[in-house]
């Protein structure tokens, strides 16, 4: 879910931070060169199709709901015999004593808050009335709904089936179901608002034989997708004003009699199929052609916010070059952009195999760059979750942390590396610190790795889902270098495309490419809660002949001061790093320190007094948790200050101008 | 009213603040120094962090939102907020404001150089009846209160009904515009009231509210224009001046921004006594003229022989 992106300026990049840093950015050895994805044909199929799903649905806009009928081929890979098979039924989980509800009425989600006011309208539901296998008959009575993750037995959003006998490896199983979503009004990713549909998470949906078991998750608060790759044949029949939007290509489309229209879409190579539905959208098509071939890229654009069409667009194709470029091919041909309407916000920021949800406003300012960045992150998506298919719910970490990552360093080459997310002539910031910030908010409740819904609160989900791993990579690139990293993106997504890889995979991969062991850095910032921050405990020089009181003007050219300059580590995390001293008279000396030891202090006799010392000159190890005490400058500057308190005088004038006024 | 006053009340008024304008150099000091003191402790909270810090350059080079943030977010931030300071020291300000009220009407309305005796024995004959007049003012806002809830009500309904966000915007510039026009003819209406209050000594603030209420009734064109005039002026110089604040200014020019800021401030400060002297401009020649007229004197005009003798 929600945002991030890179290109040209990596090379400039590469070399202001070969100039600061005491990390060897070694260059990636040369790596065999995967074959480059082809588009999929019918004899070589870009993934191993476990399932096909066939999906015939109508929506019923006067009661906001869907009659379905679903068959299910499933391809047993697993190795060995299955009797029991496990199925998602995600949109149970708008129910008010759901395990999605529970937590977040426990701290809240994704911008909805612990008490925000669910009404009816909010509620939705799946049933699946009839479910038949094809040579075992009716088994509607064998569902048995199961809650795998805390036992709540209110928690309708996974049940099992277990046939008559085992599907035999390497045989098939065709499930035939009729099913009835009720939709939520938006409230939380999927549903309607007025005649707006954003369809996703709407048909039962197997789970995945992973690591010898079945991996069925609940519906959680903060994650949702973990699917195994196939094709997919929905027809959607809607009233003929509707202008659908999918994640497939349309086959064909014909107005039905009774003033429907029956729409087919076909999808191969993915995990998921959504859909979304409106009279109101004004399409914007482009087309963008990459080293797999053309894309065709299709912006649904809501009524009213047609200004940020061609900001879409533009981001779209830049974000999709950067990829081409610096990770790997795109190997579908298209991609569809919903930009939800005013009110349905929580609709936005979503991901699905090749459509993805933005938002924007009636006024969105051009120096806040909110559009281009939800597009950037959502798109990255369509590799980490969407072709890279990681365990959301156990390694949310993989996607929404490396896709944020990627957004960092994309969004810094498209845009600029200090005005990636805000470029306005009177402040500006970037996706990188934005990362950051999120970081250092709650730096240590949680490590990386832990499950999504084990996280203390939604905003430590966030904070060390999103911000944490994208900084800690960020500070890796410095450890590797940045352009190792790259490459260790690109083999990563090569090995593991149409695949269900794990953190170790992905650890591993980077350590392949950087052919270094950096088990020290991922047991502190991966899988522990360490705490990085370094500070200037003191930095000051004395005169050696400080006994003298009086000294002549002519003595005082020659005269030899001892500086002293004393690191101090405050966290627990080792790191690592650089510290440059500066003295009166211009010249430098930059010490390196293995930040072991709680301290270490540098003396200097030199002719000159110390100007200044810094950890980390130019902030490079994003980790840090506080920037500010990395240096000290002794002849302190205060303009920041007055910058600061002017802003807050005035504020704080105006203020009192307002209550003077209605008093 | 006679309309032969009415074209002079608007640049009389700037007049009567320039000639006065030691009024507004003491309003705006001591909005400053309080300000100043409400934001001391933020200040000095911050100043460590920064003081001697390169990363500081982050704010002095340009404006990195998210050097402040950091200072914000984290655990041992030294930013806290301020807001429950600022507003107490706000609230010393409008109340030091209300006191001042009085001397400075006075000072408008008699056109006299006050001592600072008599301008103190003016702020303080009248602070009473003007904490009286504020409840009354409570009241009045109460309707507008209910207004605002009612238009945000429609706004959301609307907003929620629409497919195209824009009618709901359009009806929130709109219905935010009535109501700011409303407020301002509040106010126009409560600063006549005061007016009335000094000039015709009057004690009884109902009373002086009645006879604001039926000036205004009759003369709302001329008084409301008298008004907006003022404030569309002010309105359009300190948004000239947000403007090269924001966009034009070097991030590094900060004396010259707290200049600039400083010099918006004024000019509203300005503007505002502006309205109250071309108000009180207004009632002398309104008196004036009815005078001349007695079939329609309501009252006997007050000879304002003498600064303190109108106080008494």
């Amino acid at each position: 879910m929600l945002p991030s992106w890179f290109t040209g300026l990596l090379a400039a990049t590469l070399l202001l931070l070969a100039g600061g840093t005491v990390f060897e950015s070694r260059l990636a050895a040369p790596l065999a060169q995967a074959p480059e994805a082809p588009r999929s044909t019918p004899n070589s199929p870009l993934s191993i199709r476990v399932v096909a799903y066939t999906i015939e649905a109508k929506l019923n806009t006067s009661s906001h709901s869907i009659d379905a009928t679903e068959t299910l081929v499933y391809k047993n890979l697993t190795g060995q015999p299955q009797q029991s098979f496990p199925f998602h039924l995600y949109l149970n989980a708008f129910q008010p004593q759901s395990t999605m509800t529970t937590e977040i009425r426990m701290s809240g989600a994704r911008g909805v808050e612990a008490d925000a006011g669910w009404n009816d309208k909010n509620r939705g539901s799946i049933t699946v009335s009839k479910i038949e296998v094809q040579g075992a008959g009716d088994l509607t009575d064998k569902m048995q709904f199961m809650q795998p993750d805390d036992h709540n037995t209110n928690d309708l959003t996974v049940f099992q089936v277990t046939l008559p006998k085992p599907v035999a490896p390497g045989a098939s199983v065709e499930f035939h179901m009729t099913f009835h979503d009720q939709l939520p009004e938006v409230l939380y990713r999927t549903g309607y608002k007025r005649d707006f549909y954003m369809i996703g998470q709407w048909f039962p949906k197997v789970g995945v034989w992973w690591k010898n078991a079945w991996n069925c998750h609940q519906f959680h608060a903060d994650s949702e997708f973990f699917a195994d790759f196939g094709t997919f044949d929905v027809n959607l029949t809607v009233p003929q004003n509707e202008i659908l939007g999918a994640g497939g290509d349309l086959i064909s489309s014909v107005n039905n009699p009774d003033g429907t229209k029956s729409a087919k879409f076909h999808s191969e190579d993915v995990h998921d199929f959504s859909w979304t539905a409106s009279p109101d959208y004004t399409v914007v098509e482009d087309t963008w052609t990459g080293s797999a071939g053309p894309v065709k890229l299709h912006v649904l654009m809501s009524p009213g916010h047609m200004a940020s069409a061609p900001r879409y667009v533009q981001a779209l194709k830049g974000t999709l070059a950067w990829y081409d470029k610096n990770i790997g091919p795109y190997p579908y041909d298209r991609v569809t952009v919903v930009d939800p309407p005013h009110g349905a916000f929580n609709a936005g920021g979503m991901e699905y195999p090749t459509l993805i949800t933005a938002g924007t406003t009636w006024y969105m300012p051009k120096g806040f760059l909110a559009p281009e960045d939800v597009v950037n992150h959502e798109f990255g998506h369509q590799y980490w979750y969407g072709m890279v298919a990681t365990n959301e719910f156990e390694d949310a970490w993989l996607d929404e942390g490396i896709n944020s990552y990627v957004e960092a360093i994309s969004m810094a080459a498209l845009y600029g590396e200090n005005t990636s997310m805000i470029n306005f002539p009177f402040a500006t910031a970037s996706e990188a610190q934005f990362l950051r910030i999120e970081y250092i908010s709650l730096p240590d409740t949680d490590p990386i790795t832990r499950f999504s819904w084990k996280f203390i609160s939604d905003n430590a989900y966030g904070s060390v889902t999103y911000g944490k791993t994208g900084t800690v990579l960020l500070t890796l690139e410095k450890v590797v270098g940045q352009q190792t990293m790259l490459a260790a993106l690109h083999e990563y997504f090569l090995r593991y495309r149409f695949k269900h890889p794990t953190g170790e995979d992905f650890l591993k991969t980077i350590e392949d490419v950087s052919h270094q062991d950096l088990k020290w850095y991922f047991d502190q910032a991966v899988y522990g809660t360490n705490i990085l921050d370094y500070d200037i405990w003191d930095a000051h020089s004395d005169r050696l002949t400080w006994w003298e009181k009086e000294i002549s003007r002519k003595k005082t050219a020659d005269e030899m001061y001892r500086t002293y300059v004393t690191v101090h580590r405050k966290g627990d995390f080792i790191f690592p790093l650089n510290v440059l001293v500066q003295f009166e008279d211009g010249s430098t000396t930059t010490e390196h320190w293995d930040g072991r030891d709680r301290w270490v202090r540098y003396t200097y006799d030199r002719k000159s007094r110390v100007a200044s010392a810094q950890i980390d000159p130019g902030d490079k190890v994003m980790l840090d948790r506080n920037f500010f005490n990395n240096s000290y400058v002794v002849d302190g500057d205060s303009r920041a200050i007055h910058k600061l308190e002017n802003m807050w005088l005035f504020a704080s004038e105006w203020i009192s101008q307002f209550l003077a006024w209605i008093s | 009213m006679p309309s032969a006053v009415r074209p002079k009340t608007f640049v009389s008024g700037a007049g009567l603040v320039w000639r006065w304008q030691r009024i507004l150099w003491w309003i705006f000091i001591v909005n400053l120094v309080l300000a100043h003191f409400a934001i001391r402790g933020l200040v000095d909270r911050v100043r460590p962090a920064l003081a001697n810090s390169s990363a500081s350059q982050r704010l002095v080079n340009g404006f990195d939102l998210t050097a402040l943030m950091e200072l914000a977010v984290r655990p041992d931030s030294p930013l806290e907020t301020p807001g429950p300071v600022v507003f107490h020291y706000s609230v010393i300000f409008a109340i030091f404001m209300i006191f001042c009220t009085g001397g400075i009407l006075a000072t408008y309305v008699f056109d006299i150089k006050p001592t600072t005796t008599a301008f103190f024995e003016a702020c303080g004959h009248h602070f009473w009846r003007f904490v009286r007049l504020l409840v009354y003012l409570a009241l009045a806002f109460i309707p507008i209160g209910i207004l605002i809830a009612i238009c945000s009500a429609i706004h959301n309904r609307m907003d929620e009904q629409s497919n195209s966000p824009y009618p709901a915007a359009y009806f929130s510039g709109a219905s935010s515009l009535l109501i700011l026009l409303l407020l301002m003819v509040l106010r126009l209406w409560f600063d006549m009231a005061q007016v009335i209050a000094v000039a015709d000594d009057e004690t009884r603030m109902h009373r002086s509210l009645r006879r604001a209420a039926s000036l205004l009734k009759h003369n709302f064109g001329s008084l409301f224009w008298l008004y907006l005039r003022i404030s569309l002026l002010a309105g359009i110089f300190c948004g000239l001046g947000l403007y090269l604040w924001m966009y034009q200014l070097s991030p590094m020019s900060i004396t010259l921004a707290f200049l600039l800021t400083q010099l918006m401030l004024i000019f509203w400060i300005a503007s505002r006594l502006w309205q109250r002297a071309s108000e009180a401009l207004w009632y002398r020649q309104y008196q004036a003229a009815i005078v001349s007229e007695p079939t329609y004197s309501p009252s006997p005009t007050p000879a304002p022989v003498s600064y303190s003798a109108a106080m008494n």
